[in-house]
Formats: structure tokens, sequence, C-alpha cells
């Protein structure tokens, strides 16, 4: 027989060291209590925990970093730690799988940049970067050639509609956000960047294994928008204020870029290639 | 699936982590290596170029998939969402092995994503059993189990690690995942005996070996080693596994590197370096 203390139950002790895990002033108090389940070899248990509590928050700040990279060269990595911590605290990781802990973010930051009208950009910049995410993780579809375009009467084109990529996004801004985005890749300036451009938007997809971004005026933008919600060719045409002499133009590259990838003939249900690409 | 040669077993030679600054080197095949080993989670996804390069590496090596997110003794239940991502993973890949840790992850909701430590106590014994169940259960194959490196020991612990996981593996049929170098940090970090461990785990569980590099942070006046797997494995590390490997004979090892990615060839040097102490211990057996 030992002398030892009765056994703290499984459940009780897990319960608190998680709460030493958390973020906030209660997380301290909850690590001085967890610190008396710690052996203590003359190295503080106080310390010993403190690698945990900052190991779970460097997991946290090394995914949001993975995930919004032009955000943090944006921001600089001081306020970028700061933003991450605040955010951890709105919200936690809810998945073992980290890759998902920065969904939340565009949302959050536009809440919190409300008010502010010099960075409220910066939450449209995180959307940008977050369907980047999402298109480089998305199940790619067989894209369908132009000709197939042709093979619709032209009686029945108005009425037609056009399967996309599930994982395209289209991004808009009142502020440069391509510009800065593209700034920040490899081989880029950002000195050179031209931020003063004025609202852009941005089309997303992955496309054979490669995240492809195109700007593009804000009439193909909406244009597309309409198509994505499962508005007919005639119906986003007249939704989006596109040209109709700019339609074969925009046509092309959307073909060309592998963004469609089926028809809607009219009043039927959706056909698609329906093999992944 | 499509024509994979390798896929049974994982060959009793050294492998490497493979991370995606790498893909276009291991499936070019020259120089040559063994086998591979990923973490699942980073192929949970539906699409993208990360599954298309794991798919085309694993046409010619056999793979092993190392999960880093489940939180096996977690005491709230498994994420059956991420269970399932996992079997998805499996029936994809077909990998010669499936691993996870002896640790927990998640409470109230909230996930750590971190590799948390258990007490050793009777109670952890049985709940980490039923869960290692639970998953064998709910996969249909045997995983193996990880020891971890700790920063803390639990006043609550009754068990030395190695009793620990070698009551696991008893009760749940599992097999475990030898990472010598955890066993290294631990001993530094919290005074345990190294060699009494590797000489004391359960010889006929062992079916895989992992050696990394750790880092040394002070610490109140003393070393704390923490394992960030960003560097060559220590000379420690490799007398301690040339310890384990005459005692296991020859397991597949495969060489951790995940942080500060080295040059390809560095990770290649490690391997060989492995496989020289793998082979000697052929020819000691001859």
């Amino acid at each position: 027989m030992n002398s030892r203390p009765e056994v703290a139950p499984l459940q009780e002790l897990l319960t608190r060291f998680a709460a030493a895990l958390r973020t906030g002033t209660a997380a301290d108090d909850a690590a001085r209590d967890m610190a008396s389940q710690i052996v203590d070899d003359g190295l503080e248990p106080g310390r010993r925990l403190r690698i945990y509590r900052n190991n779970v928050q460097a997991m946290f700040y090394g995914a949001l970093s993975r995930t919004y990279p032009v955000l943090k060269a944006t921001l600089g990595d001081a306020t970028f730690e700061s933003l991450a911590r605040e955010y951890r605290g709105a919200h936690p990781s809810r998945s073992g799988d980290l890759h998902w802990v920065g969904q939340a973010l565009p949302d959050w930051l536009h809440e919190r940049l409300a008010d502010d009208e010099d960075d409220s950009w910066l939450a449209d910049l995180a959307r940008l970067e977050w369907a980047c995410e999402e298109a480089l993780v998305a199940r790619a579809m067989q894209p369908l050639q132009r000709d197939a375009l042709a093979s619709v009467p032209p009686e029945q084109l108005a009425d037609t509609g056009l399967e996309l990529q599930p994982a395209m996004r289209v991004v808009s801004s009142p502020h440069p956000i391509w510009s800065v985005w593209r700034a920040h890749q490899p081989g880029c300036d950002v000195e050179g960047m031209d931020s003063a451009a004025g609202p852009q938007h941005v089309v997303v997809a992955c496309i054979a294994g490669q995240l492809a971004l195109r700007s593009v005026p804000r009439e193909p933008a909406d244009f597309i928008r309409h198509l994505r919600d499962g508005g007919t060719l005639g119906a986003a045409l007249d939704a989006s204020t596109l040209p109709v002499a700019a339609l074969p133009g925009v046509l092309d590259w959307m073909f060309e870029d592998g963004l469609v990838v089926g028809l809607r003939p009219a009043a039927t249900p959706a056909c698609t290639g329906g093999a992944e690409a | 699936m499509s024509s994979r040669v390798p896929g049974a077993s994982i060959p009793a030679s050294a492998g490497i982590g493979l991370r995606s600054p790498h893909y276009a080197h291991v499936a070019a095949g020259t120089p040559a290596v063994a086998w591979v080993e990923v973490h699942t989670e980073n192929y949970f996804h539906d699409g993208g170029p990360h599954l298309h390069e794991l798919e085309r590496v694993r046409e010619s090596h056999a793979l092993s998939l190392h999960g880093v997110g489940l939180g096996l003794g977690s005491v709230e239940s498994l994420d059956r969402a991420h269970l399932e991502r996992v079997k998805r993973a499996v029936r994809r890949f077909e990998p010669a092995l499936v691993s996870e840790h002896a640790c927990w992850g998640h409470s109230g909701g909230e996930h750590f994503n971190d590799l948390l430590p258990l007490p050793y106590t009777e109670e952890a014994v049985e709940h980490l059993s039923a869960r290692v169940r639970e998953v064998q259960d709910f996969l249909g194959r045997q995983i193996l189990i990880e020891n971890l490196s700790s920063y803390f020991a639990y006043s609550a612990s009754r068990l030395t690690e190695w009793e620990f996981l070698a009551a696991v593996a008893e009760r749940s049929g599992c097999g475990l995942l030898l990472d010598v170098n955890n066993v290294y940090v631990n001993s530094v970090n919290l005074g345990l005996d190294a060699a009494r461990f590797i000489d004391s785990v359960p010889a006929s569980a062992v079916q895989e070996i992992h050696l990394a590099g750790h880092r040394r942070n002070p610490v109140g006046g003393r070393d704390i080693l923490i394992d960030d797997h960003g560097s060559a494995v220590c000379e420690d590390v490799w007398a301690l596994y040339a310890r384990a490997i005459d005692r296991l004979g020859r397991v597949p090892t495969l060489i951790e590197w995940d942080t500060d990615l080295p040059e390809f060839e560095v990770l290649l040097a490690e391997a060989r370096k492995a496989n020289a102490i793998l082979e000697r211990c052929g020819e000691l057996a001859a």
C-alpha cells in the first residue's frame, strides 16, 4: 500500500487540464489549480504546464498563419498574433483537423472592424484568402469544353444555365485586395503594389491542381454570381448589366479557366459532367 | 484502385515522413525511399493537389497513415466525423499501417490540437483501451498507438509509461509505435530511465519506430526538451535506437521531420543512418 492521495477521476483531471489550456483570465486561475496535480521535481509545475499552454496557442496561430499569409504580412507578426489570440477566444478550434480553424475569421473580422474605415477592407482580404483555401481542397469536376455550348439551339440559349466548379468563389471589395494578394506572392514585389487601384473583383478556383485567381470587372463578377446561384444565361445577363457584346469574351475565359463543368438545359434538372477531374 | 505495388506491409527498413516540398523527390523514385508516412489529417479533403500528389507517391511506395487529431483518450466521445474521414483516407490510400497517439485532445467542445498526456492509471488504461477498440472496430483493422513526449508527470499516475502502454496493447489488441526520441525527451524532462523503457516495452507489440529531433529550451535554470521534429536525430537518441533494435529486431523506422524542413538529401542521410543500424542487427541475427 502506498500513502499517496486518492487518484483523481480521469474526467475531473482532464477537465481541469482543459480549463488551463483555454484563453482568458479564467485559464490563469485554472492553471494554478491544475499545477497542484503535477509532480513537483524542483521545476515549478506551473512552468511545465505553460509549455502546453504555449504549444496550444502556437498550433492555433500556426494554422491561421498558413491560411492567411497575406493578412499576416499586411498586419505584421505582432498584430496578427494578438488578433489570433482574440479570435481564438471567440472561435476556439472545434475540430482535430486544424485546417478549419480559420473558417470564421473573415466574418469575425468583418464585425470586429465594422467601425474602422481604414482597416475594414482587411475582412475582404481574409475572405479572399479563405476562398483560396477552400478552392485548394475542394473536389474539382471535369471542365466542360466551349464546344458544348454550341450544341444548344440558339433559341434555348438564354434559358440555359451553367454548372460551375463547386469550389469556385467570387470575392469583391471596394479595396484592391487582388493587388495586395498578388504583391505578396513569391517573386512579386510588395513595393510595386498598386494600392490605389480601387474596387476589385476576384474569381478564385483551383484548376488542374493549381490555384487560379483572375481579377475581373464588376459586371462579369456579378454575372458569374448569378449563374452560380442558379440563374440562366439570360437572367444572369440582365441582372448583372454585363453588355451583351462582352458575353462571348467572358464565356471564352470561363471555359478556358475550366470554371464550367456542365450545362443546365431550360426547365430540366441539372446535367453535369459528373466526373471528378 | 490503380496498380499499386506495395501496400500489404511496410518494409523493415527506414522510411521518411513525407511533406509537400518533397512530393516530387519521392515520386521520382531516385534515390529510392523505402516507404513514407503522412499525417492523416492532411488528406481529409475532397480534392486538391495534395490528394493527387499522395496518390502518385502511393503508386510506388508503401504508406503509413499517422493521425494527430483524434484525441483518442479524451473523456468526451470521439468525433465521429473525424473518424469517418480517417476511414475514408484508409479506403482511398490502402495504407499498410494506421497509427495514432496515446493522448487526449478535446474537452468541452474545444479541440486543443496538441498531443496531451494522460495519467498512467488503471482508469485511463481501461478508458484508452475501450477507445482504441472502438476505433479498430470502426476501421475494421488494427491500429498502432504511439508513446508521447511529455513536459510534466501527473501526481495521479500509478503505472510507468511502458506498463500503461503494454496494458493498453494487451486489452485493446493494438500495436505500438515506439517513438525513441519521445522516450529520450521524457528521460530528460521527467528524469526517467530511457534504457529501462526500451528494455521493458512489450517487444511483440512494437511494429514501427519513430526517430526525430528536438530542441533544448532553458526553463527554470535547466533544459527542457521540446519535441519539435525540426532537427537531426541526436547521438543519444541514435544510441537508444540501436539498443531498441538490438532488442526488438528489424522494425520499420521512420525519420520524422516536420518543422524547418531540410533538403531532401538530409532526410535520406538520416534514413541511411537508421538503415545501417537495422542492417547491423540483421547481420548479428544471421
